[in-house]
This record gives C-alpha cells, sequence and structure tokens, in this order.
C-alpha cells in the first residue's frame, strides 16, 4: 500500500526545508512547491514536497490515519 | 489470534528499502528479494464503511496518486448501484486521470530517475539528485517544474480542492467544466508537449548511448499486463485487460471485472506485499509487470499521433517483441506522458465535454462493484462487495506497487548477479539496486523520503541464513 503522509514544514531555507511529524524530521526540496511556507502541511514523495495541505485537510488525513493505525486487526 | 497491529503514521516516513541477496552453494548470487513491510489492513478498516465513501477515503490514504485511487473507487462505485457514467462524465474523469499521468510522470522522470540517468550511476551521491542536476542543466528540472504544475492545473480545475479531490461520485461527477478552465488548459497544452518532447529526445539519446547496458541492466523475461481500447491501442482510463507472453503473444484480454478468472494473489511469509500473477501458468510461471514498460509492450499502438510515431520506434528496439530492460521504464513513461498531453487535447475538442450531463442516479445495490484504470505507475483494481444497504463487508484492492513485487526483487536480482562478487556490497552496486527498484516508482515508504538517494538496507546473506554483511545506507 502506498502512503503520502502529512508533515509539517518547520525549516524553509530557499528550495529546501525540514519537516517534522511525531518527532521524527526529514530534509525535503521545496522545488515542487515553492508557495510552501512554515507551518504548512506538506505531502512528500521521494524527498519532495508534491502538494501543501491546508490544516484542515490536513487533520482529516492524519485522524483517518491515527485510526487505520489503532484499528484492532487480524493476522 | 487476533492481533493488534500498531502502525503509527510516522512509521511511514522512516524505513529503508531492505533487500536481501541470498548466495548459493557456489558462492554465486541465486536469488534476491525486496521486502516489503509496509502497513496493511487498510481492506479491513474500509469493511464497514459505506460504498460512497471509498472516493473521498481511498485518496487520503494514498496520496501519492490521489486521482488514480479516487477515480478507481467512484468506478467501483457506479458498478454497485448499476450505472454506466454519461459520456461526458467519464470525458471529464479521464481528462482529471490526465492530469494525474502527466503530473505523476514528469516529477518521476525529471526530478528522481533524471540525475541518474543525466550525472550518471557512479556519480557522487551528494551530487546524484536534483540539485545537482538544477547546477548543471537547470533548463531540464525547469522542465518537469513546468509539466508537473500543468497536471496539477488540471486536477485543480476540476477537483476544486487541490490534494484530495471531491469529483468523482457514484454515477458520475458533481461538476462541469468552465470555459475559463478549458481555455487555461488548451492555452500551455503545446508548450507542455515540447517539453514531454524534450524528455522523450533525453531518455532516448541516453538509452542509445548506453544501449548494451540498457539491454541487460535488469532485463528479464515476463508477461506484461495493461487496458486496451476497443482496437487494441492504449488507453489510461477504461477498457479490458489485456496479458502478453515474454514474446508478445496475447494470452488474454477481458473484462476487469472478470479479474478473478485470471489473476491470483501470493503470498510469501517474507513480505507483506502479495505477488499477483496470471492464474492458468500458475506461480511464478504467471508472473507479469504494470506500468508505463508493460503498457508500450502489451498495446497494438497508441490513439495519438505524436506518441504513435514514438510506439512505432519502441517496438523497433526488440524486433517487435517485448522490450525486457528495466531502464526502458524511462522512456514509455515520457511517451506516456506525451500521449496524456495530447489525449488532453483530443478530449477538451469533444462536444460533450462542455455538458451538464454529469450524472446518473439510481437507487439500485448490486452488492459488487470493480473499478480498474491505469493508474501512472500501472493497472489499479478496486474490488468492492456491499450489503444490500450498500455498507462494504469485502474490499480487495490491487496496486501497481503489488503488480511489479516480482518484478522488483527480480530486478535487484539481476543487477546483484550482475555486480555482487559474493563477498562484497559496493557503493556502485547499491546505486543500481536503488535504480532498479526506482524504475518500477514503487509507492513505498522507502521510496518517500530522502531526496536523491534512497534508504537501502541490503544484506548478503549465504544459503544457510549466515549473514556475510550488511550495508546500510541513508
Amino acid at each position: 500500500m502506498c502512503l503520502a503522509v502529512p508533515t509539517m514544514l518547520t525549516e524553509k531555507r530557499e528550495d529546501h526545508g525540514t519537516v517534522e511529524l511525531a518527532g521524527v524530521s526529514r530534509e525535503v526540496s521545496l522545488l515542487l512547491v515553492p508557495e510552501a511556507q512554515v507551518g504548512d502541511y506538506l505531502l512528500v514523495h521521494a524527498g519532495y514536497g508534491i502538494a501543501v495541505l491546508d490544516q484542515g485537510e490536513a487533520q482529516r488525513t492524519l485522524s483517518l490515519l491515527n485510526e487505520i493505525a489503532s484499528a484492532s486487526l487480524d493476522t | 489470534m487476533a492481533q493488534k497491529v500498531m502502525i503509527e503514521p510516522v512509521t511511514r516516513i522512516e524505513g529503508h528499502a531492505k533487500v536481501s541477496i541470498i548466495l548459493g552453494d557456489d558462492g554465486r548470487v541465486e536469488r534476491a528479494r525486496l521486502h516489503v513491510n509496509e502497513f496493511r489492513g487498510f481492506e479491513q478498516f474500509c469493511r464497514g464503511r459505506m460504498f460512497f465513501e471509498m472516493p473521498q477515503i481511498t485518496p487520503r490514504i494514498c496520496g501519492i496518486c490521489p486521482v488514480s485511487h479516487h477515480l478507481a473507487a467512484a468506478k467501483a462505485a457506479d458498478a454497485i448501484i448499476g450505472v454506466t457514467p454519461t459520456h461526458t462524465a467519464s470525458l471529464l474523469r479521464e481528462l482529471m486521470h490526465m492530469g494525474q499521468v502527466v503530473q505523476s510522470h514528469s516529477m518521476h522522470f525529471f526530478e528522481l530517475a533524471g540525475p541518474d540517468l543525466l550525472l550518471g550511476f557512479d556519480a557522487d551521491p551528494a551530487k546524484r539528485n536534483v540539485v545537482g542536476l538544477i547546477e548543471q542543466q537547470p533548463e531540464i528540472a525547469l522542465k518537469g517544474v513546468m509539466l508537473r504544475k500543468f497536471g496539477q492545473s488540471i486536477i485543480a480545475a476540476l477537483g476544486q480542492k487541490r490534494v484530495h479531490p471531491e469529483f468523482a461520485v457514484a454515477g458520475g461527477v458533481n461538476s462541469a467544466l468552465t470555459i475559463e478552465a478549458r481555455d487555461t488548459i488548451r492555452r500551455d497544452l503545446a508548450a507542455r508537449i515540447e517539453d514531454a518532447q524534450a524528455g522523450i529526445a533525453i531518455a532516448k539519446a541516453w538509452l542509445n548511448e548506453h544501449q548494451d547496458y540498457a539491454d541487460t541492466f535488469a532485463s528479464f523475461p515476463c508477461g506484461y499486463l495493461g487496458t486496451v481500447a476497443e482496437d487494441g491501442t492504449l488507453d489510461l482510463y477504461q477498457g479490458k485487460l489485456r496479458l502478453i507472453d515474454c514474446y508478445g503473444n496475447r494470452l488474454e484480454e477481458f473484462d476487469p471485472a472478470d479479474y478473478l478468472d485470471y489473476i491470483g494473489e501470493r503470498v510469501e511469509d517474507w513480505t507483506y506485499l502479495k505477488f499477483p500473477y496470471y492464474l492458468k501458468l500458475g506461480w511464478p510461471g504467471g508472473v507479469y509487470r504494470v506500468g508505463p514498460l508493460a503498457r508500450l509492450n502489451m498495446c497494438s499502438g497508441i490513439a495519438t499521433p505524436l506518441a504513435h510515431e514514438e510506439w512505432r520506434q519502441w517496438q523497433q528496439v526488440n524486433g517487435g517483441k517485448p522490450v525486457q530492460g528495466t531502464l526502458y521504464y524511462h522512456w514509455a513513461r515520457m511517451v506516456e506522458t506525451l500521449y496524456a498531453l495530447e489525449r488532453t487535447a483530443q478530449i477538451l475538442e469533444d462536444p460533450d465535454v462542455m455538458s451538464n450531463d454529469l450524472y446518473v442516479p439510481s437507487d439500485q445495490i448490486t452488492r459488487r462493484g470493480v473499478g480498474c484504470l491505469e493508474a501512472p505507475r500501472g493497472t489499479l483494481i478496486h474490488d468492492y462487495r456491499t450489503d444490500p444497504d450498500g455498507k462494504l463487508i469485502d474490499v480487495n484492492l490491487i496496486i501497481a506497487t503489488g503488480h511489479n513485487n516480482w518484478a522488483m526483487s527480480r530486478s535487484v536480482e539481476e543487477v546483484a548477479k550482475a555486480y555482487v562478487d559474493g563477498t562484497r556490497l559496493t557503493e556502485g552496486m547499491l546505486n543500481r539496486v536503488e535504480a532498479a527498484i526506482r524504475a518500477h516508482d514503487p509507492c513505498l515508504s522507502c521510496s518517500t523520503h530522502a531526496v536523491g538517494q534512497m534508504p537501502l538496507e541490503v544484506t548478503l546473506l549465504r544459503g544457510d541464513g549466515e549473514v556475510v554483511e550488511r550495508v546500510v545506507r541513508g
């Protein structure tokens, strides 16, 4: 299953930045999302920010992912 | 036994591509495995929800190509309510899909594959990324940015909300194309077609110059699966699934709704991701690939003139037989980008595209629906079963990365056989393992982070399981 988890942009340096989720930070390229601002949520693929999500969108996705993560599953 | 599986979203931005290379008694590479330990259980999670929620839920899970899942889910939902969407609704969905294809393919080619091809596999890893590419050939990286933006603008024009479209619904779509949106898309088409052609030229020049390499790098026989229109030409949105063998013989052509009669899913204990295969040839004889390489191999032509001309050249690579070299994916990806742009122009010229005949209502519940299309990475199948009220009781998704699961391991194996001398894992070999996996453009967490370099964990093992060497990179 593929994946794209919203991560928050915490630092921006020209076309590079740092995103963070639950204490894990990653360097990403902002080449494809030059409009991204610190505090925005980004979808990241292969080290590139590929989309900027608004707060509501990001929260809806994160809560859905958390719901899945904590579901009891038969293995 | 029911076991609680906790997989936090954060694990999906971590993780390495885990590869095992297993040596035979003679000390030579015998086989290789790509372990996929992604989260699973999404199908179970969907049970109990209403079928019409799926076009909204699935794009949130699979955010790399949200439109593909959005549309496959909507197509499955059409079938559940027993409706064939109007011509206008189909055109608009396909238009959105073309936006996704352009966006996804061009990003892969210019931003991910480009540095490998243009800067070389043995280039300094610190430079073998888009930053290095921008320094050396800024105009090429820019074409990727422009194409991606263009694809995104089509999705935005139809989907209102850019990232997670709420556009396709069971029975059709919920908004018409505006004249302004149509004209904006049209205005930039010619320039983007030139960008795609520039990408094709880069891919072809590279393959030409490195032909021996490309013909042997991760090259192996297998079947190829993709979707064709009535006349056998490539179709990325709808049609029949066609499966060919490694010689190009047609094995099957079938309605995607009947996929269970043709495709089985093998489970192995060393990876979470299942292995689809062609039932009649069994496992592992019935393995096949999907995606751009597979599609150009299995179709009988392309219904747009510029892309068709490229396809004719493609056919000559291996004397009319399927092209096996994994690096040819890159050329195929750009030919499909060109097709998607030309197809966008065709759709916008269709007299029905501006109509308001968007939706067919229904109060039926047929209790089963299969939605299938060609996502950028390959064939995507959503299969839902519901109770009489439309509540989901079973969900099966086969994603492109799943169809290519066997091929990715096999590609690594081919690379390992060529570049592992039995005891050492070199940096150049790791770069090539990465390139072999990445050519399939998998949507795995290992491919979702780290600019320019896929985090890799490669273990070299003897047949008895003893570890000879383990290298972790990234």
